[in-house]
């Protein structure tokens, strides 16, 4: 069987099935019960809550450790890949890991996705060792939601799963986040912009110069040219490009920058008493504004590029950010996420080069 | 691959082991098999990561487990492998001891 890739994974296990196919969508969603700052028990309240739902959820690990799971199916797991242990050697040594049998749940065509709030590098590995890449795709990426209010989120990829990226790569990244934005927020026909040091077409480092020309000749995207750091909340483009390193750094910027602006409202609010009688009339019109803003109500982030659905979940989430990871990869498989990914990759497919 | 259900083939040579590991890795890279030699250095002529030689490692161990039983590719062993010449060194090695 080729490195990488498994003929039997959920896409493949689909192989001429149409979208939404109905069958693999009634799979449950392997869920590992083990992974994340607050598991098991944050991570089985969110299991019970999407199940309440009408979603149906597996939890993957130790049973023991799992508590009441309130009817729950359980697939046993005896070992935990740490979050400091090294991601690729963690899959390897831990073969009856919760994460391994996550993936290899979906590999097998006894789930329809995977969810885990765990070690990030381990998730991935075990997607891409046991699901298998798509074809034609090099590496894998992580894409998340840029808020933009009032509307559906713009999608920064690759997130951090990559630190050093080709063009061919970025190339690919765009088509998947592209696709993904349709799937994930029904976006006829994204706009892709790529991340630089300024919006002319000669600024940025090489790799930026290379896959700006990539992207402007036609890689099947709507390209939009480059954006610059300063205009991604809110962005003007659907998806924006990056390689991993960039991304990630990026991405904590903004979260940082927007808790900080947070916890500075706060501050002023508790002032005296005219602040705390502002806030009063201005706190229920920023809550909901700071909910599109929590972590805990996107869905989590989404690994794009393997045989299957696999939701991301930070690694502090509480049941409520689970309870709406699973509806997401729930949502994601209904909406044909892999098919979808598969075909942007290959419209365009020319065995592009790694190196 | 259980015992019971393995059957016995025809040993690899070297040319067919070379052959294996090329096409696997030129899958896993998403490049021409014509691009990768014995002499290629994983890291510095083919770009490969850790994570591309586990890859590696998984889909050797998967392919040939149906030829030799118990075929694996000890971890403390991977940090050797610098080039494709010395994963066929080893693959042989151990095809050969099994």
């Amino acid at each position: 069987m080729p490195g990488g890739r498994r003929s039997g994974g959920a896409h493949g296990a689909r192989s001429g099935a149409a979208p939404g196919d109905t069958a693999v969508a009634t799979l449950p969603v392997a869920l590992d019960a083990m992974g994340g700052d607050k598991a098991p028990a944050e991570i089985v309240e969110g299991a019970r809550r999407a199940a309440d739902e009408g979603v149906s959820v597996v939890l993957v690990g130790r049973p023991d450790d799992l508590g009441d799971t309130a009817g729950l199916g359980v697939v046993p797991a005896s070992e935990v890949i740490e979050m400091h242990e090294d991601p690729a050697q963690g899959v390897r040594r831990k073969k009856d890991s919760s994460l391994v049998r996550c993936a290899e749940l979906v590999r097998d065509g006894a789930a329809s996705a995977m969810v885990s709030a765990g070690n990030t590098g381990a998730t991935m590995a075990s997607a891409l060792l046991r699901m298998g890449r798509l074809p034609n795709v090099v590496r894998p990426c992580i894409a998340t939601p840029l808020p933009r209010l009032g509307r559906e989120p713009a999608v920064l990829v690759d997130a951090g799963a990559n630190a050093e990226c080709t063009s061919a790569m970025l190339v690919q990244f765009a088509q998947m986040g592209a696709a993904f934005a349709s799937a994930r927020y029904g976006v006829a026909d994204p706009s892709v912009a790529l991340l630089s040091i300024g919006e002319e077409p000669t600024k940025g480092n090489s790799l930026v110069k290379e896959t700006h020309a990539a992207l402007a000749d036609g890689a099947g995207v709507r390209f939009s040219g480059n954006v610059e750091g300063r205009d991604l909340l809110p962005s003007a483009a659907d998806v924006v490009v990056t390689d991993g390193f960039t991304g990630n750094v990026t991405l904590k910027a903004l979260e940082g920058s927007l808790r900080f602006i947070v916890e500075t409202l706060f501050t002023v609010f508790g002032t005296d008493e005219g602040t705390r009688a502002a806030s009063e009339v201005l706190l229920p019109h920023l809550l909901p504004i700071a909910a599109q803003l929590d972590p805990e109500n996107t869905g989590g982030a989404m690994l794009l590029g393997v045989d299957g659905v696999c939701v991301i979940s930070h690694g502090s989430s509480s049941a409520t950010a689970i309870r709406n990871a699973v509806h997401v990869a729930h949502e994601l498989v209904v909406a044909d996420l892999v098919g979808r990914l598969a075909a942007a990759v290959a419209r365009t497919a020319t065995a592009p080069a790694a190196v | 691959m259980p015992a019971e259900t393995h059957t016995e083939q025809a040993p690899l040579d070297r040319q067919q082991v070379f052959e294996l590991i090329r096409d696997q890795l030129a899958d896993i890279l998403e490049t021409d098999p014509s691009r990768i030699s014995e002499g290629s250095s994983f890291s510095e002529d083919l770009d490969a990561d850790s994570l591309a030689l586990i890859e590696l490692v998984e889909a050797l161990e998967e392919e040939l487990g149906e030829r030799t039983v118990g075929f694996r590719i000890d971890d403390e062993d991977l940090e050797d492998l610098r080039t494709v010449r010395d994963a066929v060194d080893y693959v042989v090695a151990k095809l050969g001891a099994g």
